[in-house]
């Protein structure tokens, strides 16, 4: 049987790999987070209106979110927009520098870790609650914002 | 006992990051000393300077790449020796590139193969410098994955399992196995530490080698 895997094939197939990583097999490590039940809508949802007020309370597109974070547009509208979207690990980590917030608790947000202090969950779901999407921020909006900034920094609480 | 040299060795190519320009490689059967030689003196240290970046960039343990703790040696001698096992390494500028271990006495779980053979692909890794990296660490070369799932397919169909193979991938690498190579996802496996089992039937694969074989003519 004639080896259908070429060196013309394999170049021709190499671009599905940019940008992603290829690993397969069972992990004798840490357990992974359980994708299917952690994480609430109600939280993902904060995540979203997080991302949405700290992009636009800088003044910034999502294509310039993108760009800075080398995240894919999709992606970035998916988070901001479906409570059902679960993000890419390293986009959260993108955006926990770029917003210079906690990572860990934007995981804990997104639900791809589970809280162990749901205490900043609900505040960040109450923070969130106040806001409203419009095109520029409101007081009230950047009211939420700070709240949100101020609970999902590393300096209160763990 | 690991052979000192690959039992046959087949042309690939890899293509550079950087330029996009390819590069000829070399895709070994079974995994040799030289290959191990590689994980130890290449791909250990390499893997321990990610680790210390990552660290001190204050990134989570969770977020480290989840395969930094094999093995290679150890997974080889396990395996090795079974008649249901086959390894393979990928070779390029003298470097081991990538390696992948597969089981040949595993069967189907999608509903309209069930309980059918495929070739299950037990461990595939590529070597560390290939990979991104949240710290911002680009990849020297790409296309090592997508070769290995086209080398399990290739061995599938001379086998007569007409190109069925199965995976449990690691979680950040779900979204490549789901979008890129078109594998069906059949969810997170309670048995496996919950991470998601693809599987690809016979039309998906032969859909998945046809690709690359209409955009390379």
């Amino acid at each position: 049987m004639a080896d259908r895997i070429t060196p013309e094939w394999c170049l021709a197939m190499a671009h599905l790999e940019i940008g992603h990583e290829v690993g397969a097999g069972l992990t004798a490590i840490d357990p992974v987070p359980d994708e299917d039940t952690e994480g609430s809508d109600e939280s993902r949802l904060a995540l979203g209106r997080f991302v949405s007020l700290a992009r636009r309370g800088r003044g910034m597109s999502i294509d310039t979110l993108a760009e800075l974070t080398e995240v894919d547009v999709g992606e970035l509208l998916s988070i901001e927009r479906d409570a059902h979207h679960l993000p890419d690990t390293r986009t959260l980590y993108q955006l926990a520098q770029i917003f210079g917030v906690s990572q860990h608790k934007l995981m804990g947000l997104s639900g791809l870790t589970r809280p162990k202090d749901l205490k900043y969950v609900d505040e960040a779901i109450r923070y969130a609650a106040l806001s409203e999407s419009v095109a520029r921020l409101t007081k009230e909006e950047q009211a939420a914002l700070d709240g949100l900034i101020a609970v999902l920094s590393e300096r209160k609480g763990k | 006992m690991t052979p000192p040299g690959p039992k046959s060795i087949s042309q690939v190519a890899l293509m550079d990051a950087v330029s996009g320009a390819g590069v000829p490689a070399e895709f070994w059967q079974p995994i040799t000393d030289k290959n191990l030689a590689d994980w130890e003196a290449h791909w250990r240290p390499a893997i321990q300077e990610q680790l210390v970046l990552l660290s001190d960039a204050g990134v989570e343990r969770h977020l480290w790449p989840q395969s930094r703790e094999w093995n290679w040696r150890k997974k080889h001698n396990a395996l090795g020796s079974s008649l249901s096992n086959e390894s393979a390494a990928v070779m390029a500028a003298g470097v081991t590139q990538g390696m992948m271990i597969v089981d040949l006495d595993f069967r189907a779980r999608i509903e309209e193969q069930a309980r059918q053979h495929m070739v299950y692909i037990d461990f595939l890794e590529v070597a560390p410098w290939n990979r991104r990296t949240l710290t911002g660490g680009a990849p020297r070369y790409v296309g090592i994955g997508t070769l290995m799932i086209g080398k399990a397919i290739q061995r599938s169909l001379e086998l007569g399992f007409k190109g069925r193979i199965g995976l449990h991938s690691l979680p950040q690498s779900n979204d490549y196995y789901a979008n890129q190579c078109g594998m069906r996802d059949l969810g997170s496996d309670a048995n496996y530490n919950k991470l998601r089992y693809f599987e690809m039937t016979p039309d998906m694969a032969e859909r998945f080698l046809m690709r690359g074989e209409r955009s390379g003519r």
